[in-house]
Order: C-alpha cells, then structure tokens, then sequence
C-alpha cells in the first residue's frame, strides 16, 4: 500500500529541476543588463504590492494609534493615544467572547466547507458523466450566485411566517415548527449563516480537489482494485496523498475567508439578536463605519491580522520554505 | 482583493484630510463678515432623494440665482444608502459641499465635533428661527449652539380601516389607550374568524412607537446629564410603556415576526394585502399599500396615536432632517442665503403640500387637503427627538439595544427587569460617559 502511495509525489517534482538549474546559471553569467532585467520585470508588480497592500497596512497601523473620530478626520488633527485604542479593546471582555465565537464560528464552516467539497469531489469521480455535469453545473450556479441574493433566498427559507423550511417541517409531521423562529439565538442564527456560508463555499472546493482527484492516473485505482482494497483504504492511498496538497490549500484559503466574513452575517441579522451572532468582522464595521471610531476600529483590524497571522502561521511556513514540495 | 481597494481608498480619503485641513480656519470668517458685498462663486447643495419635490427645489434654484446674479447653483440629489459614509467622506475633503442635508438623529454625530458644521446661532433669526419645530430644533443643536437648521419633518400616526371600522361598529376613532385596546376587541370579534386577520399589524422591533409610549408614560430612553446622557430603560415609566406594547402585541394577536422591525417585511405591503385593520406608520405608506389595491385608498383613515390620558395623543418620534453649512465650506455666506430662502415661508408651505412637516413654519394648512398629512401635522406639535447624544449613531447604524430588548421582552426569552436592565447597560455603553 504504501509503496503505491509514494509513486505519486515525486513524478512531477525532480526531474525538471536540473535543466532549469543550468539554464539560470547561465543567464547569471552574462551581461549586467541581463542580470538586472528580471528584477524590472518584477518591480511593476511590486510597485503594485506596495502601494495596494503594503501602503494601506501601515495606515491602518498608524491609524489604530490615534485617536480618529469624524472631528480628527475633518480637521485633520494628528492625535496620538499611544496603546489606548488596543487596551480599550482588550480590556473589553465582550471583545473576547467575540473573538472565541468568531474562532468556533471559523472552525466549524471551514470544516463543514472541506468535508462537503472533500465528499461531493469523491463522489464526482464515481458518477457517470451526465449526471457529473448536472452536479457540476449545479454547483457552478450555487457559486455563481451573488451573495445577497443567496443570502435573501435563505432568509425566505427560514422565515419564521412565510418561510418554506417551517412549512415543510409542519408537512412532514414536526407540528411544533409552526412559526418557529430561527434566528431567536445567537448559536441557532449562527447555524444557518454558516449553512449558507458552506452553501457558498463548497463548489469552488469540491472543484479544486475534483481536480486534484483527476490528476490521479486511473492505473493507480485500478492496481489497487487488484491489490484488493476497501474503498476506504483505496481514499488512503491513492486519493488522500494526491489531493492532500490541495486540501492544505483550500483549508487555509477557507479559513481566510471565514474568519472575514461579514456580508452573510450583516445581513441575516446585523449580528443579533442581542448581538448573539456578532463576529470579529461585525465589530470592526460597527466601530469603523457605523460608529466613525476609525482609530479604534485600526486597532481591531490589526487585531485580527494577528489572530490570522497566528492561525495561518503554518500555511505561511510551508509557503516560505518548501513553495515546491508540500503545497505543489 | 476589495478589501484592500478599500483600504487603500480610505487612505487616500485621510491623506485628503490631513492635506485639506490648512485652509479651512480663516473662510468662513472671511466669508461672513463679507456681510452685504454681493455674493460670487458656487453654492453646492447636496438635498436627499425624496426630501423635497422637484418643482420646489427647481423654482428654489432659480429665484437664488436670480436674486444673486453671481451665484451658481449646483443642486446634486444624494441617496440615503451610505450617505453618512458619503459625508463624512465629503466633509473631510478640502472642498465640502455647501449646504448638506443631515438626517436628524444623525445631526449631533457630526455637531459635536468641534470644526465639523458652521456655528448657526447667530444666524437663527434670519432662518424664521421663531417658528422651528421644536423636535428638529432639538436635534440640530448642541451644547447651546446651533449648527442644524430644521428642514423637515414626519411622524407616525395609526393608519386604519375605516370600512372595517364601521362594520365593527366603532363609531369613533380611539383618542385613548383604553379605547384603542377596546377597538382591537371589537374588531377581533367581527374578523376573527379570518385567520389571517390582524386587527394590528405590530412588528415586534417597532422601536418607533415603543418610544411613544414610554415618553407617553412620562419617561424616556436616556436623560441628559450636562453634555452626557444616562441610559433611563430601567425606570418604572419606560417599563410601563413596554408593557403596554406587549398588551398591543398580545391583544391584537398580530401576526407580524416579533423579531423584526416594520420594514422587514414592509408592513405597507402587508396591510396591502386586506386582512389588517390597523398599522402604525407613516402617511406616505398608504401610497405603498396602494400599489398592491388602489380601492385602499378611499378605505383608509388615520389617528393619532392614543395616549393613556384620554382625550390626548402620546407624543411621537419625530423622523427628518436638518440642513447644515461644513464648516470647510467655501462659500459660508452664500449657502446661509440658500438656506434663509428654503426657510421662507413660500417654500415651507410647498413642503406642506407636498406632505411633510415643515421644520421652519408653523403653517401647515398645506397638509390639510391630505387626511393622513393632517392629523399628522396635528400630532407634530407633541413631537420630540432622539437623544441628541454625538454617539447615537452608534445606536441607529449598529446594533439598537432597544430593538432587542423588545424581541427578548415580547419573546418572553428575558422578564421585564432582565430586558430593560441588558439593554440599559447596552445603551450606556454606546452612548453613556
């Protein structure tokens, strides 16, 4: 079993390595011009960098150290408060059930999202191709929809009068479902924004890793058909190890993305009730844009920097150090 | 990667400020003692949409330029999505527009901030300062001085069914509490059968009507204390006010989600649909209802919004706006001109017509001919405004501790004193210190 598994990895990886080798150190040999050029090729995209990425970061550093409310930022008077911005939001202690509810919230729809995309990718490579591209173009169009109008469809379904969900529970027997309020907690409000975050994320996953899955030479499966494998051990071996590299990549990708979320939870109920579903990215709108606190809201930005810093620390790890070898 | 535009915007609009800040002390006084000389330049006004009809402000633009021939006009209508981002955004910029529209409760965000809006206290008078209606009047100012000028106002009234009304056989329209809790009785018993009959449509987060009440029962929301306000939720009078929209909620059986407020779904729409006696609104709404049946119309009546005392109507929240002069506006004396002309009579009573309340006159023989405008226009004169704190923003464009302490307290998920405790220390620490 193993034997078949390692087949995988390095096919790609050695062999095309040596004539690029030469080929660069060839090119270090000539002319200055030509040593120079790639770094002129690179310098419009680093430009870009800067001025997008890098640029805006130290503002909103140097924001969350000042003091700027509507009266600063029309006056444009310069006041500096030191750490008070970061103390005042940390000594909060709402700010940390925010933050463990956003961290909960995070995990879960990232691994509902991954588990989802990992099974309907599995199943994809099963189903004959009609059915396939049903499924695909099923997907496509759960993805293609624009946010707020997937999220207004889902607060139709769930809507505590009119909504279909409670009809149909009623139908099926559940007679208690009658003018059932789904969003009267905090935990259950959270329950169907991170169904429909899920809902969303999961065809560009199941995609990513159908892809991983087809790079998979078919002899592969069938060597391990002969060699008698369950369908479990056949995932072990031969799909994990192909798709495993994806898998890290759209988990982090994931994790990114829903720890930012917010037009799906701003939407549904602006946080409630009694800020029951409010996340990270709910607060930081409700001080920057509701509230005009800039500084203080500079300061939770950063904030959540560091928490994504801190999750995705490994992602970034194996970004820097092997950019050929785990993340391929 | 829209993140980071955005990011990269707001830089760019705080570079802006930083850079604009310079010129912005020494204009207006120049500006305003000019005094008599004649006025040159462009006077930028930024009106939001639906605030004035345009065949007033068309008429208004064209009498200022022709009475000052050196002005140019630049009338820009502005929408309400995102306008406070819009202006703050405006206002930080080195070349704010002249005169803006601000909606009343967000006035005091932008008044209490020293070099934000002109100083107007001087100018009062020559605004018909004598005849502004006190609810916007409150609004506009702070600290003493005034920087708001009243533009225009409306006010919720209890919009019903005159026909069904009839086969109920209620004569009158209720002028009290106990009347009004009387009428739902009656028209339970003549509709009740229907089960999709609301003898009130009553939104569980109505926080709009909740605030009559509870200044009805001789309370309020907050209390000022100097320049602070104090969260007052917890007092006997706002308990009392909730407890009497819990018996409205309760009597009247509606149907309505008691965790969203009237827009969610646009209760118009609802009453439009027929099985609703009664909804507590605002005239224009009728117009709403109408698109769904036109026969609605002719049906339909209004009252004021009974108080407890008989005889009287609680007093209402007064929604609207005011008109303000940045205080990096460049041309200061001509938008005060603009202003003293929208504040003449001649227009204010075109903004009666068109069914508002005038905030600089108190003519509003305009509004008679409308029998929705008119009893609206009566219970004006009790109207009565937000706490005038700079924080209430954070209130109204976040998450309004109001609204959920009436979701919790109607679901029965919190008692009384637990709802009106939570969201008194919610409210305290948006806009309390």
């Amino acid at each position: 079993m193993t034997a078949t598994a390692n087949v995988t990895m390095p096919a790609g990886a050695t062999p095309p390595a040596s004539p690029r080798d030469t080929r660069v150190t060839k090119r270090r040999r000539g002319r200055f011009g030509d040593r120079l050029l790639p770094y002129l090729l690179l310098l419009p995209a680093l430009a870009a960098i800067l001025v997008l990425l890098a640029w805006p970061l130290v503002q909103v550093l140097a924001i969350s150290f000042r003091k700027l409310d509507i009266g600063q930022l029309v006056s444009g008077k310069m006041v500096w408060i030191g750490f008070d911005n970061y103390t005042n939001t940390l000594s909060d202690p709402e700010f940390w059930t925010i933050t463990v509810r956003t961290l909960v919230f995070t995990a879960a729809i990232v691994a509902a999202t991954i588990l989802g995309g990992l099974l309907l990718a599995v199943l994809m490579r099963h189903l004959g191709p009609v059915v396939r591209i049903m499924v695909q173009v099923t997907l496509v169009l759960a993805w293609a929809t624009p946010v707020i109008a997937t999220t207004t469809v889902f607060q139709w379904i769930f809507d505590q009068q009119y909504g279909i969900l409670n009809k149909t529970l009623d139908r099926l027997g559940f007679h208690g479902f009658i003018g059932f309020s789904w969003f009267s907690s905090g935990p259950s409000t959270l329950t169907v924004i991170g169904l429909l975050i899920v809902w969303q994320a999961v065809p560009f996953v199941t995609f990513s890793l159908y892809a991983g899955i087809i790079g998979v030479p078919r002899e592969q499966y069938e060597a391990a058909g002969i060699d008698g494998a369950s369908a479990w051990q056949t995932f072990r071996a031969v799909t994990w190890p192909a798709i495993r590299p994806i898998t890290t990549m759209v988990t982090f990708l994931s994790v990114l993305w829903d720890f930012n979320a917010f037009a799906q939870i701003w939407a549904i109920r602006e946080g409630g009730p009694d800020g029951g579903s409010t996340t990270l990215a709910v607060v930081l709108y409700l001080k920057g844009i509701a509230g005009n606190h800039f500084g203080a809201a500079g300061a939770i930005a950063t904030l959540m920097l560091i928490v994504l810093a801190l999750i995705t620390g490994r992602y970034i790890q194996l970004l820097v150090r092997t950019p050929e070898g785990d993340l391929k | 990667m829209k993140r980071w535009l955005k990011l990269a915007a707001g830089a760019a609009a705080l570079t802006l400020a930083t850079a604009g800040c310079a010129g912005s002390g020494g204009s207006d006084t120049a500006a305003s003692s000019s005094g008599n000389a004649p006025l040159s330049g462009t006077v930028t006004v930024w009106l939001m949409t639906g605030s004035a009809p345009e065949t007033l402000t068309g008429a208004l633009n064209k009498e200022f330029e022709a009475a000052h021939p050196g002005v140019k006009v630049k009338y820009e209508v502005q929408q309400w999505d995102g306008i406070q981002q819009k202006l703050t955004t405006a206002l930080a910029s080195g070349a704010p527009p002249d005169v803006i529209e601000i909606g009343n409760t967000q006035t005091a965000a932008f008044a209490a901030q020293e070099g934000v809006l002109t100083d107007l206290t001087a100018d009062k008078d020559s605004f018909n300062g004598a005849q502004w209606l006190k609810g916007l009047a409150d609004s506009g100012s702070y600290d003493g001085k005034v920087y708001g000028v009243p533009f225009y106002a409306a006010n919720r009234e209890v919009i019903y069914r005159k026909d069904m009304f009839e086969q109920a056989g209620i004569t009158k329209t209720p002028t009290s509490n106990d009347e009004w809790i009387d009428a739902i009785g009656k028209l339970k018993t003549k509709f009740g059968s229907d089960p999709d009959f609301q003898a009130l449509y009553m939104p569980g987060q109505n926080w709009y009507a909740l605030l009559s009440f509870i200044w009805d029962n001789g309370g309020d929301i907050a209390k000022a204390d100097g320049k602070n306000y104090k969260a007052s939720l917890d007092t006997p009078e706002a308990k009392a006010g909730l407890e009497f929209y819990k018996k409205l909620v309760d009597t009247s059986g509606t149907k309505a989600p008691k965790d969203a407020d009237e827009a969610k779904p646009q209760q118009a729409t609802v009453y439009g649909a027929g099985k609703v006696a009664m909804m507590i609104g605002l005239p224009w709404e009728l117009a709403t209802a109408a698109k769904t049946d036109a026969s609605l119309t002719a049906k339909t009546g209004a009252f004021a919004i009974p108080s407890k005392t008989a005889g009287q109507s609680a007093p209402v929240f007064l929604g609207g706006s005011n008109l303000a002069i940045p205080a990096n506006s460049k041309n200061v004396a001509a938008a005060k001109e603009y202003i003293k002309l929208l504040s003449s009579p001649k227009y204010q009573s075109q903004l009666a017509a068109a069914g508002v309340v005038p905030g600089t006159s108190t003519d509003l023989t305009g509004l008679d001919k409308d029998p929705l405008g008119s009893v609206m226009a009566k219970a004006s004169a009790n109207g009565k405004a937000v706490p005038a704190s700079p924080k209430w923003g954070d209130v109204e464009s976040g998450q309004n501790p109001v609204k959920d302490m009436l979701t919790a307290y109607l679901t029965g998920k919190k008692t009384l004193d637990q709802a009106t405790a939570d969201a008194n220390a919610a409210l305290n620490k948006l806009i309390g210190g």
